[in-house]
């Protein structure tokens, strides 16, 4: 396993605050099942779909065979059709998708969200920042653990906050961080 | 135990603990009783279980009425429902996890509060014993 260090979080403890106790948590995890997200989900009362999108990227439309880049999702992320997420852990998925794969995304994941779910991510305060290469777990409700990927998507091209704005549907942004190295953590609110 | 170079195809019942080195295919339901898959283990199949422990790979839906755990070997594609779900570093896992801790702690008080003590039932250790008839 990759070397592992520790980030605190301001934002991940706002999507824990309003959590209805009476019933179960649907979460999406974008990324790989580590053992201390589970750990942490244990406490909840949940079901968690972990789904690591990264191995498939860049996520283009291609002729040969001729896919779109909403099929290809479609595959990557193929929820039943009563699955309606809670909160969603995006982390750096936006950072590695272009503008139409952005907008393919949430065209397959309109029906699985409602209003009221939360989203986390990781963006951009200005493009030039440089690449992270991770991968993200939760450690504790304000503590997530970062880990190295083994290889690196040659597809990373963050967008600005005005464009990354407009493209997630109608999340909007409630609450951003400003991070090292020009990062911004994020917290999207689905209206 | 089904040994590494045993091929099952279709349903495994039983009222033992089992131990899976070999491939099994089809369904797999020992509900009051532990599945352990070991290292060599392969596993085509759903899976329905008091306590399923994992070091190899299995594909299908896992159901464990205790807890399920995926070691540091166990590489796991379906969907787990269970009280307790344990993933042990290095262990793949592609799929959903259906978790409930007020099941798993109130399976705790209810084990807690039936347990007999081990000097009063040596016998509850013969093989194929069904715990609730005693």
């Amino acid at each position: 396993m990759s070397k592992l260090s520790t980030q605190t979080s301001k934002l991940l403890p706002l999507l824990f605050q309003h959590l209805d106790e009476e019933r179960a948590v649907t979460v999406l995890h974008v990324g790989l099942a580590l053992p201390e997200t589970v750990e942490f989900f244990s406490n909840y009362r949940c079901k968690l779909h972990f789904i690591d999108v990264f191995p498939a990227l860049p996520i283009i439309a291609t002729e040969e065979p001729a896919t779109t880049q909403a099929q290809q999702f479609r595959e990557l992320l193929p929820f039943s059709s009563n699955t309606v997420f809670d909160i969603c852990l995006f982390w750096d998925l936006f950072n590695f998708l272009d503008a139409e794969a952005i907008q393919a995304l949430f065209t397959v994941m309109r029906p699985h969200l409602k209003k009221g779910t939360l989203a986390h991510a990781f963006s951009v305060h200005n493009r030039k920042a440089p690449q992270k290469n991770n991968f993200y777990g939760i450690q504790q409700l304000d503590a997530l653990t970062v880990r190295d990927r083994q290889s690196t998507p040659h597809c990373y091209a963050p967008h600005s906050q005005r464009e990354l704005t407009a493209l997630l549907d109608d999340f909007r942004v409630e609450r951003s961080v400003l991070l090292p190295d020009s990062r911004l953590e994020l917290l999207l609110l689905k209206s | 135990m089904i040994g590494p170079s045993i091929v099952i195809k279709g349903e495994v019942t039983g009222e033992e603990d089992l131990l899976i080195q070999g491939r099994v295919e089809g369904r797999i339901n020992l509900n009051g009783n532990q599945v352990s898959i070991g290292e060599s283990g392969e596993v085509y199949a759903d899976i329905q279980a008091k306590v399923i422990q994992i070091n190899g790979k299995v594909t299908g839906d896992i159901n464990g009425h205790e807890k399920v755990i995926i070691s540091k070997s166990g590489n796991v594609h379906g969907n787990i429902v269970a009280p307790r779900v344990t993933l042990e570093d290095g262990a793949m896992f592609k799929g959903s996890i259906d978790m409930d801790p007020a099941v798993a702690n109130a399976g705790r008080t209810t084990v807690a509060a039936h347990q007999p003590s081990q000097a009063s039932t040596p016998q509850l250790k013969a093989s194929g014993l069904d715990l609730k008839s005693v």
